[in-house]
């Protein structure tokens, strides 16, 4: 195991991040309101897939980063509309609108992204940041990045400093815990929520954007595989916290980048258990580790 | 007068599935309209191909059998107020387990070979069910969370299982080999894809009927799904119906992997279910968790896979991912439909206490008008309408037995 090959890792391993962290971020905000979104995966991959069109269509990245982020606002405007208007269950409403999103990106692909010359868009070019980036071993992977990758870790502390610092952060958690309380104490309580949700909603298409318009360069049937599933592993892993879901990605991400270069590792651990990695770590420290933090109280629950 | 009000109410809820839909389809076809698609023969390709021959009808059942499984199971564990979207997993834990008896297990011969994989794939269905049963009951831990993880882990477990050890050998694809005729379902129609799946499945919506409405541990289920305090007080071990409600969950949802493996497929292959387990949760709900809904529910999602799959082999082109589109913009709009009907059931009930007050305080009048106060609509999801009595009769039954 050369530093060599470490410092390759910490690349993969912090630009796999970047897209999870999104999610991962936006879903902390939302459940931090009381509002979970299963569909989180769906939201990805509305964002992956508007992400790609809309680079296509408007020949520009940015514009494309934008529409991925309209995407992932769409689906949970569809969320909000079924929960938070109309007193859906949440699970349900997640889980059907993950059917939905596979459902529509793989007929969007067909009809809209058809040729190959559609689906094909450039990446966002690296950024360099002189001297910081050679530093030995983690230099490449701090400093040597696309800027999506930058904004995704910035806005960890920003999330942090919103949820806890902030007079809106609180009374979203608030809302979260105790939507009655906060009601009474005159906090808008669907507006928060409906607020939470949108953000989450925009978080997340633009981590699908990220997957695509900073990856891969084009849009394929369920491109995300399940990294929405991850992120919502992470949120939990990490105590519903900003900092503990930065903890959670970074390992989860560290470990499928230990995958991708297994090889190089010579290591023989089949790929398969290393894609359950951030599952089971997630159920053994629900059900094994003391609990330092629950889930907020009103989560799930219609006010 | 009331009655009739009532009577309507009902009427609504037995229509808003049906409306839904509808507008699902309508809404598709628009889609499909946008997309230079011909809506009206893409409709007509895909009802030849559900239900135009009797092989079309018989692709319709086969494809309904493995939502129809899992969407009893996770009937059943809504009825104790327990969310099993793990329903997935334990069907790929179910297929692993019936293919590992049939191509590793005792040479048996039919039929009971096919039988001992399909009680291994309910047992093993019903371990993987129990651990967020467990979780929950003992730790406390959100059932949602650990049995969506689990799918996950269920997926990837079968997925190194087929492409390693268990890979046929000159295989194209992960895949085991065909088990042996002593373990497969055989085919009741000869000309169609119908085999004894669909008898195994019709059992299975007679014994989970059976099982939720007549028997004590069904009662106490319900009980607990409506009132878990209460049920409680009253003596029920809340944490054994809640282990034994995800793991009877589990085997079902396991039973639909086995006949996968053993009767439509032959073996076990990566990509087994496409969501049959997520879509489940849908049927279980557009079904309203009645056996019969849910039977209906089921062959209309199979009939729509059937005819997707005709879409695909039609001449339009029309691509087939309109299939998964219709299902879930019907449960969306079932949703919302299902939202409006609890704001005018809540009405009613408001309106009913009004009237049966005595002396109708202006309070009350108010309440009645906006119907913000006075009895709050349950709450969606976590109990089914027919299970607020469920307590009651608990009640009444515990009462009966004396001290």
């Amino acid at each position: 195991m050369t530093s060599s090959s470490i410092s390759l890792l910490l690349v993969a391993a912090i630009s796999l991040a970047a897209p999870l962290l999104y999610a991962a971020l936006g879903e902390t905000i939302s459940e931090n309101a009381g509002v979970i979104n299963i569909q989180l995966e769906g939201m990805m991959l509305v964002g992956a897939f508007t992400g790609v069109y809309g680079a296509h269509v408007f020949h520009s990245t940015w514009l494309g980063f934008l529409c991925a982020v309209a995407g992932g606002v769409a689906l949970a405007a569809v969320h909000g509309v079924a929960c938070l208007v109309f007193r859906a269950n949440q699970i349900v409403s997640g889980v059907v609108l993950n059917i939905l999103a596979l459902g529509a990106t793989s007929y969007g692909l067909v009809v809209l992204l058809g040729s190959s010359a559609g689906n094909s868009v450039p990446t966002l070019a690296r950024v360099r940041i002189p001297l910081l980036s050679s530093i030995p071993v983690i230099g490449p992977a701090l400093f040597d990045q696309n800027v999506m990758v930058y904004v995704a870790f910035l806005l960890v502390p920003v999330v942090w400093w919103v949820l806890r610092r902030t007079g809106f952060g609180l009374a979203l958690q608030a809302v979260g815990e105790r939507p009655q309380a906060a009601s009474s104490l005159g906090v808008a309580v669907a507006r928060m929520r409906w607020l939470a949700l949108l953000i989450c909603g925009a978080l997340a298409g633009l981590g699908g954007g990220q997957l695509t318009l900073a990856g891969l360069g084009a849009f394929t049937q369920n491109v995300t595989a399940g990294r929405g599933f991850i992120a919502l592993a992470a949120v939990v892993f990490g105590g519903w916290r900003p900092w503990g879901v930065l903890g959670a990605i970074l390992l989860f991400s560290t470990a499928d980048a230990f995958q991708i270069r297994a090889q190089a590792f010579g290591a023989h651990i089949p790929y398969q258990f290393l894609a359950m990695l951030p599952y089971l770590v997630t159920i053994l420290a629900l059900a094994v580790l003391v609990r330092r933090r629950r889930a907020p109280s009103a989560l799930g629950v219609n006010v | 007068m009331i009655n009739r009000q009532r009577l309507r109410l009902q009427g609504v809820s037995l229509a808003i599935p049906v409306l839904s839909v509808f507008l699902a389809l309508a809404v598709a076809a628009a889609l499909l309209r946008a997309s230079g698609s011909n809506p009206i023969a893409a409709y007509q390709d895909m009802i030849s191909s559900a239900v135009g021959s009797p092989f079309a009808l018989g692709t319709t059942l086969v494809k309904a059998v493995p939502r129809l499984l899992p969407a009893l199971g996770i009937a059943i564990a809504l009825r104790a107020g327990l969310w099993n979207i793990g329903a997935e997993g334990q069907l790929y834990i179910g297929a692993l387990a019936a293919a590992g008896v049939a191509l590793y297990g005792p040479a048996l011969s039919f039929p009971f070979g096919a039988a001992l994989a399909l009680v291994a794939a309910m047992a093993a269905g019903a371990l993987w069910g129990a651990i967020p049963g467990v979780l929950r009951a003992f730790r406390g831990i959100n059932e949602v969370i650990i049995s969506l993880m689990l799918v996950y882990v269920a997926i990837q477990l079968v997925n190194y299982i087929v492409e390693g050890p268990w890979l046929a050998p000159h295989s194209t694809f992960p895949a085991t080999s065909i088990v042996a005729n002593a373990f497969r379902l055989p085919i009741l129609v000869p000309g169609t894809l119908v085999n004894a799946g669909l008898i195994v499945a019709l059992v299975a919506v007679v014994v989970t009927w059976f099982l939720i409405s007549r028997t004590s541990w069904g009662l106490r289920v319900r009980s607990v799904g409506a009132n878990e305090r209460g049920s409680r007080v009253l003596g029920v071990r809340v944490s054994g119906v809640v282990v034994s409600a995800m793991a009877v969950s589990g085997a079902l949802a396991g039973l639909a992997g086995g006949v996968e493996v053993l009767g439509t497929r032959g073996r076990l292959l990566e990509g087994l279910s496409s969501n049959y387990g997520f879509e489940a949760i849908a049927i279980a709900l557009l079904g309203r968790l009645n056996p019969l809904g849910i039977v209906a529910a089921s062959l209309l999602f199979g009939a729509l896979d059937a005819g997707g799959a005709g879409l695909q082999t039609a001449a339009q082109g029309t691509p087939a991912a309109i299939v998964p589109i219709v299902e879930a913009l019907a449960v969306v709009f079932l949703l919302i439909g299902l939202g409006i009907f609890e704001r005018m059931r809540a009405r009613q009930l408001a309106a009913d206490a009004l009237r049966r007050s005595v002396v109708p305080a202006p309070a009350d009048e108010s309440a009645a008008e906006s119907g913000t106060t006075g009895p709050r609509p349950p709450a969606t999801g976590r109990r089914h309408p027919d299970a607020d009595d469920a307590t009651t009769a608990l009640l009444t039954a515990r009462k009966a037995e004396g001290p």
